[in-house]
């Protein structure tokens, strides 16, 4: 007897995968309809949607969906009221009010309070909106608290835009823009960084920082409107339109 | 000793003939249950079906769609209810459902019946539907599944 309730337990729980999608099909679920716009060409989903295929994952509560002939040929996404996101096939998941995503041109964008994106190993965060296109590999974070997180730097900036290349099968950033009108900030592991503007690029192994520089590195905080860090060599320089200008105060700890 | 063995032969064949003719009286009821309805329906739709087999289209400039159903019957001067396998066919999809209301003077079609849209890899599932601007907008109602292929 026991045996047989477990029996039909087992059916009952493996039913809801049975009558679930095939391979290859896109689900989508809402509560309270579709309206379809034929001349328009994009159809509106309505209230707590669930988008399921393949490639990705997406809940919403207002979905509108741009097509180019017929209805499954879509073109570009756009959702809108506590976004959430998981591609797998694109490693990347996200999270916020409202969220774009351009099929084809394999473009993601998050809008709103404590929008989020992560990208592999990066991690984006910003209070305004984060873009990342994936066949370019560029990413703009624009807005307050932003900020990128890697393995091995964070950066936190009004406005941080770069560009991630493909090396061995890793995405590393290559290039690297950062501002603010009042302050940025860059960490590494044992280096702090503050400025209003910063570039940084891979090939050349440097970080330059741009007005009201400081660095901290240990004991040492050095200040100017000027400052490069070689990342190869991990040495730095501070300069100053005013010669003058340059601090450096260097306290023992110990 | 199986316990089967202690019954009483005599009995476990009657309990077994009750039972075989109670399951054979269930199955009869609900054939001529069925005959009765089927029966009754008939008898209503010779009665209250306006027109038998409606066709129509709802035309705009740059398609048409076909409209067919089993029964229809005037609601009001405008209105019509069609009924029973209604289909909406255009050169881009079609729509089955039950039950519709069709305002002949805004041209539109209204349901409130399970409804199936069917197109190029595309499919959806509704609790019903309205077809306005000539076919240009679709609404359709309520929980609603979409499979795109």
């Amino acid at each position: 007897m026991i045996k047989l309730i477990i029996f039909f337990l087992i059916i009952i729980v493996n039913s809801k995968y049975a009558l679930s999608r095939n391979i290859g099909e896109t689900e989508i679920t809402t509560d309270d309809g579709i309206e379809v716009f034929q001349e328009e060409k994009y159809y509106l989903l309505k209230k707590n949607v669930e988008i399921v295929s393949d490639e990705f994952e997406l809940n919403g509560d207002l979905v509108k969906i741009y097509f180019e002939k017929d209805l499954y040929d879509i073109k570009e996404l756009f959702a809108s009221t506590d976004v959430n996101f998981v591609s797998s096939t694109y490693n990347i998941k996200g999270k916020g009010e409202t969220l774009t995503f351009n099929i084809k041109n394999e473009q993601i964008n998050v809008t709103g309070i404590e929008s989020e994106l992560f990208f592999e190993t990066t991690e984006m965060f910003s209070d305004g909106s984060i873009t990342v296109n994936n066949i370019i590999g560029s990413f703009f974070i624009k807005g307050p608290n932003s900020k990128l997180i890697t393995d091995e730097i964070l950066i936190t900036g009004y406005e941080i835009n770069g560009i991630v290349v493909n090396k061995n099968g890793t995405r590393t950033i290559s290039k690297l823009e950062v501002q603010d009108e009042d302050i940025l900030n860059i960490v590494t592991e044992d280096t702090k960084m503050f400025s209003q503007k910063a570039f940084y690029d891979e090939e050349k192994s440097i970080i330059e920082l741009f007005d009201n520089v400081k660095i901290i590195r240990g004991s040492e905080i050095i200040t100017g409107d000027y400052g490069v860090l070689d990342t190869n060599k991990n040495a730095y320089k501070v300069s100053s339109k005013n010669s003058n200008k340059v601090k450096a105060i260097i306290s023992n700890t110990k | 000793m199986n316990s089967l063995l202690l019954l009483n032969k005599k009995i476990y064949l009657i309990f077994s003939f009750l039972f075989i003719i109670l399951i054979l009286f269930i199955f009869s009821l609900n054939f001529f249950k069925k005959d009765d309805n089927s029966q009754n329906q008939i008898t209503i739709n010779k009665k209250t079906s306006d027109i038998s087999e409606p066709k129509f289209s709802i035309n705009s400039e740059e398609k048409q769609i076909f409209v067919t159903a089993n029964e229809g019957n005037f609601l009001t001067e405008d209105e019509i209810t069609l009924e029973k396998n209604v289909i909406f066919k255009s050169n881009k999809f079609k729509i089955y459902t039950d039950n519709v209301v069709f305002n002949k003077k805004t041209l539109v079609a209204s349901s409130r019946d399970k409804s199936k849209f069917i197109s190029n890899n595309t499919s959806i599932d509704s609790a019903g539907f309205d077809i306005i601007e000539n076919g240009d907008i679709i609404n359709f109602k309520g929980k609603t599944k979409l499979v795109l292929k």
